[in-house]
């Protein structure tokens, strides 16, 4: 094969391991979004978080990252629960300028609180496979970010069951699509509501933990995340999970093959001359169905 | 009177803060060191500190400023982060609620340019080992560079090729230059460019900036791989040479490493990918083991005690520091005064070396008119077991290259 | 009625005549460097939220891209006086200008979107200005930004060896931002930004041009942060996209006009005047020890004040709610 198309489909295999990863934050977001019509600027926050706590059970407890998923996963279902039940349940239903400030102003909150106790150095986490990658003909995968990408998915097609299979799966989506015949069908809203948060926000703290082998940890880290994250539920239409996972891949390929043959230090701005589009042409999302105003 | 209220306290509150400036005591003489120690750049702030406060002990162990009867010299330590713009405010804090005698800093280069118009407008002079090319061409006359220029940095990488490429015949059909985006790889790269063309070196396959707070080196290594180079200049802060080389090991792209100094010759590389670093070459302002430390016991024992309290060898950073407060101190011996202006004069006409601020490689300093040492010049490093050694050039190397590299 | 509104007056112009003196004296009395930079800060501040919340408070369009118009100012001030000797005081008004174009093109393009749709549009914009300036170095020197050397006191190229000229140069732009404010407050355009805030629909039903007034306020916001991005240019003698373009600075404009009292004219006067000094004071005390303290008692403020007092702590001061009542 030649050198050329080497390099293509390296960096389409490149954007399809990130974009994984960004499904997580985008799918989260977009779930909480769709069930209680939030928009919170604080989820790379979490995300970040995420990788705190990864972090300090790698250094504490020498847990691999991968494997301190199951202890990750719990913390930052709850403690997205108790957000919502102290902070964002008094915003629902009041006008978006005030979600917005109040989320951010919890994204701040939680930036600054992590870098006084935390310090601002960034910090990384040492694993015996970070050096490894799996081959595949001419293409290289490095392997942290295979397993990253992998327990991402592993981890969509778990929501996917739940959402689908279980009882307080449908409970959701039923707030979400119709909440008032939701509630007429007994489904108590407030109950879904710190449920969703609760769900988005282990979903970014998930992101956080796989991400761990091969970033650095540091308090600024979540920025970058909820920027693409809202690129990612707009294009994939705000509400709607699988267009934030179909987003979330063709963001990653778009970041990537934009980083390798535009310039590397343009690597956000096609993402985010798409946003700028999709809002403009397509404000319900390329498969249409995200909620317009 | 609730409003009346809130402005009296707006201007208690700044009054109290402009009340905060300490009264110079009579037996002691302060500096001020710039560092940053938060954020990206801590490491760099650590190791200097680390120097700086060691030098600190040394003097007033040794009988602290005979000048002016033995006065203690103290230390005042303030970050400025790793956000440039924050710089010229911290500056501004320090140098005008506190009398000192001079200044130490920043670190990055990005954040000395930022801070000299503070500087000069403060009119304290400033040592600094940041390498810039810009910091001694825009006139300033309060700031001293003791180490040797970016450029240069970029000139003896590429020579020290060239010695490689004739010493051990190696077939060199293309070169890349990497570098991260701010002051100190732009100034650095450029020189490399040039030299490049005199030694020969025609064939420049990759010319490629980078953002220093890179996060995924994939495409970037994609691009190194892509390009077929077989020398690799790469110029480089902490922790994008830990990802970059940790990341071209991962896709197996291995071309031989000519690193621009920083983050390739501190310990924290060897930190994060342990053995792998060996081989690696890297240039850099000042090492531990120069001839003019070696040869001299009292300053080779400074970079043992260094070694045993901190754990790691002295690294570039934490030795110019070092040497950077013993020239203060010696500025101000010879000015016979804690007054900046006069410690600028001295600083501006004197020789200095034969001290402890020997420790500067190689031996010797002096300013020029436009505030450089110019006797400096970088020098060529190489990991070996786990440490970096001198190899070039060979009036102050004490190792020998080890070749082949794997 | 009338002689309770007369008595109101009557207090607020005589406190604000003994603010205004004192503020004057200033210059002459103090000399320390490091006070008058907080003070600066302060004016800089209050001057960017009084901007702001032109287009943000009074027609509740939040802009989270703010920013990008201060590097807009900022920018062009510098390179012109850096490459081709322009004086910062004419540089300025080509900055001033083309901080318009963009504003306008800009509210074409998305003060049509409505709730989080605009917030996000008006964030995209302003990291793309920010990628922009960082990525045309040639251009704009890239992320080693702007320096201007300092070469001795040039009254011509407002370069001071001292802080005086500064602050004076500062409260003269903070003096017009609010001179704009309440001027567009109490006037029709005034009146319509507020129904546009309340309810937009309504308030085209009522026969209000929607995109004409909302795309004139941002353009006013625009010129007046620009000439603030032109003053930092001259002031911090340095620039570079991520201080003047940056997300950052954006955020902390709106905690300014927020905390303060979006919707009203003195709010982001207040706002500043908490901030800025609670940041310095958290600076000192903790000296080189742990940052984010200052951001992090911001961040708790906002929300405190979003959840419990959304007008924000001006509503503490009555008097100065200005003249409309709301």
């Amino acid at each position: 094969m030649g050198m050329q198309v080497i390099i293509f489909i390296q960096a389409v295999v490149n954007g399809i391991m990130i974009g994984g990863i960004y499904a997580l934050v985008a799918v989260g977001l977009t779930l909480i979004f769709g069930v209680m019509d939030v928009v919170n600027f604080a989820q790379g926050e979490f995300v970040m978080l995420g990788m705190f706590v990864t972090y300090l059970l790698h250094l504490l407890l020498g847990l691999d990252p991968t494997v301190s998923i199951i202890i990750a996963l719990p913390i930052m279902f709850c403690l997205g629960a108790l957000v919502q039940k102290t902070l964002i349940a008094r915003v629902v239903g009041l006008p978006h300028e005030s979600q917005i400030l109040l989320t951010l102003g919890i994204s701040v909150l939680l930036m600054n609180l992590t870098l006084l106790i935390m310090g601002a150095d960034p910090h990384s986490i040492q694993t015996s496979y970070k050096f490894s990658s799996i081959q595949i003909g001419p293409i290289l995968i490095m392997l942290p970010r295979f397993i990253a990408f992998a327990v991402a998915m592993v981890a969509s097609i778990i929501l996917w069951l739940f959402l689908s299979r279980t009882e307080l799966g449908r409970g959701l989506r039923a707030v979400a699509e119709k909440p008032e015949v939701a509630i007429l069908m007994g489904i108590n809203p407030k109950k879904m509501h710190w449920l969703a948060f609760g769900v988005g926000i282990a979903l970014a703290g998930v992101a956080g933990t796989v991400v761990t082998p091969f970033r650095y940890i540091y308090p600024n880290v979540g920025q970058v995340y909820v920027l693409i994250a809202f690129v990612i539920v707009v294009l994939g239409g705000m509400g709607d999970i699988p267009g934030a996972i179909l987003g979330a891949f063709v963001i990653g390929v778009t970041e990537s093959l934009t980083s390798q043959y535009v310039a590397l230090d343009l690597a956000m701005l096609g993402p985010y001359i798409i946003f700028i589009l999709v809002l403009l042409f397509k404000p319900t999302g390329i498969l249409g169905k995200g909620r317009a105003y | 009177m609730q409003k009346k209220l809130c402005w009296i306290v707006v201007f208690a509150v700044l009054l109290s803060l402009g009340s905060v400036g300490s009264a110079l005591g009579a037996q002691e003489v302060r500096i001020a060191l710039f560092v940053i120690l938060s954020g990206s750049g801590a490491d760099l702030g650590e190791q200097s500190r680390a120097g700086a406060v060691m030098a600190i002990e040394d003097i007033n162990k040794s009988g602290g400023i005979k000048a002016l009867e033995g006065a203690e010299l103290k230390l005042l330590i303030a970050d400025v982060t790793t956000t440039y713009s924050k710089g010229p405010n911290v500056t501004d804090r320090i140098l005008s609620t506190s009398k000192v005698a001079g200044a130490i800093g920043y670190g990055y280069s990005g954040m000395t340019l930022t801070c000299l118009p503070t500087i000069q407008k403060a009119r304290v002079p400033l040592i600094t080992s940041s390498i810039s090319d810009k910091i001694t061409a825009q006139g300033y006359n309060y700031v001293f560079e003791i180490c040797p220029k970016g450029s240069h940095f970029g000139r003896t990488q590429v020579k020290f090729a060239a010695f490689l490429r004739d010493k051990y015949n190696l077939k060199v059909n293309k070169v890349g230059f990497i570098y991260e985006n701010t002051a100190y790889g732009t100034s650095t790269s450029q020189g490399l460019k040039e030299t490049c063309l005199e030694e020969g070196f025609t064939n420049i396959g990759l010319f490629q900036p980078y953002d220093k707070d890179i996060t995924d080196a994939g495409p970037l290594v994609t691009k190194i791989k892509a390009s077929g180079v077989d020398i690799i200049f790469p110029v480089s802060y902490t922790p994008d040479a830990q990802l970059l080389v940790s990341t071209m090991k991962a896709m197996k792209v291995n071309p031989l490493v000519i690193g621009g100094g920083a983050g390739f010759c501190w310990p924290p590389i060897e930190q994060a990918i342990g053995s792998r670093v060996n081989g690696i070459f890297s240039v850099g302002s000042w090492s531990y083991d120069t001839k003019n430390i070696f040869d001299y016991p009292q300053r080779k024992d400074v970079t043992e005690r260094y070694q045993k309290r901190f754990g790691t060898f002295m690294p570039e950073q934490a030795g110019e520091h070092y040497a950077m407060v013993w020239l203060l101190k010696e500025a101000i011996e010879k000015a016979g005064s804690a007054d900046p202006e006069k410690v600028r004069q001295a600083l501006a006409d004197y020789e200095f070396g034969k001290s402890m601020d020997g420790m500067m490689q190689p031996g010797k300093i002096k300013f020029d008119e436009t505030g450089w040492n110019f006797h400096t010049f970088p020098t060529m490093i190489q990991w070996q077991n786990n440490t970096v050694r001198t190899v070039f050039p060979q009036e102050v190397a004490t190792a020998k290259v080890i070749w082949p590299v794997k | 009625m009338a002689d309770r509104d007369k008595r109101v007056n009557w207090v607020g112009t005589a406190s604000l005549i003994v603010l205004a003196a004192a503020v004057l004296a200033i210059p002459l009395i103090l000399s320390n460097r490091y006070l008058f930079r907080v003070l600066i800060n302060i004016f800089f501040f209050a001057a960017l939220g009084s901007a702001w919340n032109i287009i943000g408070g009074y027609a509740g369009q939040l802009s989270l891209g703010h920013a990008a118009f201060v590097a807009l100012g900022a920018y062009p001030t510098g390179l012109l006086m850096f490459h081709y000797n322009v004086p910062p005081w004419a540089g300025v008004l080509p900055a001033a200008i083309l901080a318009a174009m963009v504003a306008y093109l800009l509210g074409k393009l998305v003060l049509s979107l409505r709730g989080p749709y605009l917030a996000l549009a008006t964030l995209a914009f302003g990291e793309i200005v920010r990628i922009l300036l960082l990525h045309f170095k040639d251009f704009t020197g890239g992320p080693l930004g702007v320096t201007i050397p300092f070469t001795g006191t040039n009254v011509w190229r407002l370069q001071f060896a001292t802080e005086h000229m500064n602050y004076c140069i500062c409260l003269g732009l903070l003096s017009l931002c609010i001179f704009v404010a309440s001027r567009i407050h109490n006037s029709r355009m005034g009146y319509y930004l507020q129904a546009i805030k309340e309810n937009q629909d309504a308030a085209e039903n009522l026969g209000i041009p929607l995109a004409r007034t909302k795309n004139l306020a941002l353009v006013i916001s625009a010129i007046l942060t620009a000439a603030m991005g032109g003053f930092y240019m001259i002031f911090m003698t340095y620039i570079d996209p991520y201080a003047v373009a940056g997300l950052n600075l954006s955020i902390e404009i709106i905690l300014v006009a927020i905390i303060g009292g979006v919707g009203t004219v003195w709010g982001p006067v207040i706002g500043a005047c908490i901030l800025v000094p609670l940041m310095e004071i958290s600076n000192f005390v903790l000296g080189s020890g742990r940052a984010g303290a200052s951001m992090l008692i911001y961040a708790v403020i906002l929300i405190i004040v979003v959840l419990y007092s959304p007008k924000g702590l001006i509503t503490l001061v009555p008097k100065l709610e200005g003249y409309r009542s709301e």
